[in-house]
Formats: structure tokens, C-alpha cells, sequence
């Protein structure tokens, strides 16, 4: 390495300004010089690599940080702007969703497995642009708490990580939906080797009140699957079965939940269905009110 | 390359070091905030949707 790292013109030729001029390099100099220049570009090319890392793991995460931020601070004063200004009379607290644009936040989604202060602003679209804000609701399927499948899409890496350990959500662990009057309490459905001794088993559970396996049209639904990218019928109102139109009144109320997988790969999407069990009326008298749901942090 | 770029950079060491310098933050500037968010959603890490 030292006679590659010495070649190029003589370095005497540089110290001295008001010297001689360099002799003419010779053969074995310039070939040097060439191998000198592949090897720095080489180098470089790796060092831009490992920064595309930082970008992918850190930058986007920042950056996804802020936007993820402002659109919550937006929700909120929407929110807040509305209870100060009620357009509706009491029994009217219905949720609308109709004409959201693409990037706006209209709701909340809490993991309590993931800790107390796991909380994401939900976004209309699934867009780069959408995604890079928050988990972002697929256009056209079912909003929270309607009958039907509820499907949002979210980074597992950098951007946020909103769905960076949705691997390890377990059956019943509570995927908690928060919305302009309502809370909406999703459970994970059981997996597919607890389906067959759920109700001796797992079923068992308190926490698994009004979680077991489906049947009817939803029979083979289970709380976990890896599918191919093109398997767009994960989201379907059925999950699997996209061209069944089940009527609304047919409809499980469930939540689907897409990420990459593996992660740092786009091979496979990681899917998580959740069915809801239980939905809390937010009460006007009480706005800080949680329900005790949100405080399954195990 | 860099010692070429070395050798071209005007002044004595101290102010060739900080041009050295800028240019470096320079290039890791474009690629962070050109770059980078140009070729990222064409590379087959994060992909999280399914076709619908």
C-alpha cells in the first residue's frame, strides 16, 4: 500500500514552488495514479452507502417526527375548535369522515403494549407523502368503528417506525382508536396455531372478552399473516376474499393493520387483523377521560 | 481525487482544511436533503402498502 499511497508527482516538486518543474511522470506513475483514483472512488461510494443508512434509520425519522407533530397539534385544535363551537346539539355526536383530503389527520391510534405514550395520528391516504406523517388510512375502506376493515398502512423503518414492533403484537392486545366523540377498542384476533384451543386456551383471558376465532365468511382470519405485496385483498371488508360484498349489516367491525416485512425489505407485507370489541362514548363533561384499556401496558 | 482536490484547494493548510470541510458538509447536505429522499421510495426497503 505505502507505493500507492506515495504516487503521484513528486511531492519535492509541490514543497518547493520556485524549483524545478516536476519531471514528466513516468509509466508506472500514472498507472498509480488510476488504481489510486478507483480505489478512493470505491471508498467514497461506501461511505455514501453508510450515510444512506443514517438517512433510512435517523434522518427520516426526525424529519417524520415534526410532520407526524404538527399534524397531531392540528387534530387537536380541530378537535378543540369544535367542542368550543358545538355545530351539533348533543345527540348528534356522530363521527363524519366524509371529504378528508389525502394527508390530513382524522384520528388517533393507541398500542398500550407498546407503552403509555405510544400514540399516532392516523392520516387519510397511503401516499408516499402521507406515510412519511403517520400510519395512513387506505382510501376507501371502512373508517373506525364502522362495519367492515378498517385498514391503515405504516414505516417499520425510519419515517417514524409507527408499525416498528407490530410483529410482536400478541392475540387481544388492544389497538385502541381514538376519534372526535368515540374510542374504539380493536383486539388482535388469535393466532393461527391458538385458533384451534382458543376457547379452552388463550380464549380464557379476561382480556380476550369478545375475541375469538370468526367463522361464517371470516372462517381462517387470524390475527397475524405474511403475504405478497400483491395480495391487496388483506384489506377487503372480508380479508381474503375481495370480491365478496358482504352487506354493512354482515360486516365484522375489524382493523388491518400493513407493514414491510422483513423488515428493511419490501418482499412481504406483515399483515395484523383486529376485530373491535368494545367502543367508549367520549363523554363532554369529562374531556380528559382514557379508557382503561389504555392502561394494558404489559 | 482527494489529493488532487487537496493540491487545487487555494491558501495555506488552515484555510484549505475549512474548505475541505465545507465542501464535505456541502456534499453531505445535497445527498440528505436532494438525494437521498429522490432515490429512496425507488429502492426496495419500505414498501408498506399492498396493491389495491
Amino acid at each position: 500500500m505505502t507505493t500507492l499511497d506515495t504516487g503521484g508527482p513528486p511531492p519535492t516538486a509541490l514543497d518547493e514552488p520556485g524549483g524545478q518543474p516536476p519531471p514528466p511522470p513516468g509509466r508506472g506513475d500514472r498507472i498509480r495514479a488510476v488504481v489510486r483514483g478507483i480505489g478512493e472512488v470505491l471508498i467514497t461510494a461506501g461511505l455514501v452507502v453508510l450515510l444512506f443508512v443514517v438517512y433510512e434509520v435517523y434522518v427520516t425519522d426526525w424529519v417524520s417526527a415534526g410532520k407526524q407533530r404538527d399534524a397531531t397539534q392540528a387534530l387537536d385544535n380541530q378537535w378543540k375548535k369544535e367542542d368550543q363551537a358545538p355545530a351539533a346539539p348533543e345527540q348528534q355526536r356522530v363521527e363524519r369522515f366524509d371529504g378528508l383530503d389525502e394527508g390530513t389527520g382524522f384520528a388517533k391510534m393507541h398500542i398500550p403494549a407498546f407503552g403509555a405514550d405510544y400514540a399516532f395520528t392516523i392520516i387519510e391516504g397511503t401516499t408516499e407523502r402521507s406515510l412519511e406523517i403517520g400510519p395512513g388510512h387506505y382510501k376507501g375502506t371502512a373508517y373506525p368503528g364502522e362495519p367492515g376493515n378498517f385498514a391503515v398502512a405504516g414505516h417499520r423503518v425510519g419515517k417514524g417506525a409507527p408499525f416498528n414492533d407490530v410483529d410482536l403484537l400478541d392475540s387481544c392486545d388492544a389497538i385502541v382508536v381514538e376519534t372526535r366523540f368515540s374510542w374504539f377498542v380493536y383486539r388482535v384476533l388469535p393466532k393461527k396455531d391458538e385458533v384451534s384451543g382458543w376457547a379452552t386456551g388463550k380464549g380464557t383471558d379476561p382480556r380476550c372478552q369478545g375475541v375469538a376465532p370468526l367463522g361464517g365468511p371470516y372462517t381462517g382470519l387470524v390475527g397475524q399473516e405474511i403475504v405478497n405485496p400483491s395480495q391487496g385483498s388483506v384489506i377487503a371488508p372480508i380479508p381474503g376474499h375481495p370480491d365478496d360484498a358482504p352487506s354493512v349489516g354482515e360486516r365484522a367491525t375489524l382493523m388491518t393493520l400493513t407493514t414491510c416485512h422483513p423488515r428493511f425489505s419490501d418482499r412481504q407485507r406483515l399483515i395484523v387483523h383486529a376485530v373491535m370489541v368494545k367502543q367508549w362514548a367520549k363523554d363532554p363533561t369529562k374531556p380528559g377521560e382514557t379508557p382503561p384499556e389504555l392502561k394494558e401496558t404489559n | 481525487m482527494y489529493g488532487w482536490l487537496w493540491r487545487h484547494l487555494p491558501g495555506p493548510v488552515a484555510v484549505r482544511a475549512t474548505t475541505a470541510v465545507v465542501l464535505v458538509l456541502a456534499v453531505v447536505a445535497l445527498l440528505m436533503f436532494v438525494i437521498f429522499p429522490w432515490v429512496e421510495p425507488k429502492l426496495p426497503f419500505n414498501q408498506v402498502t399492498t396493491t389495491q
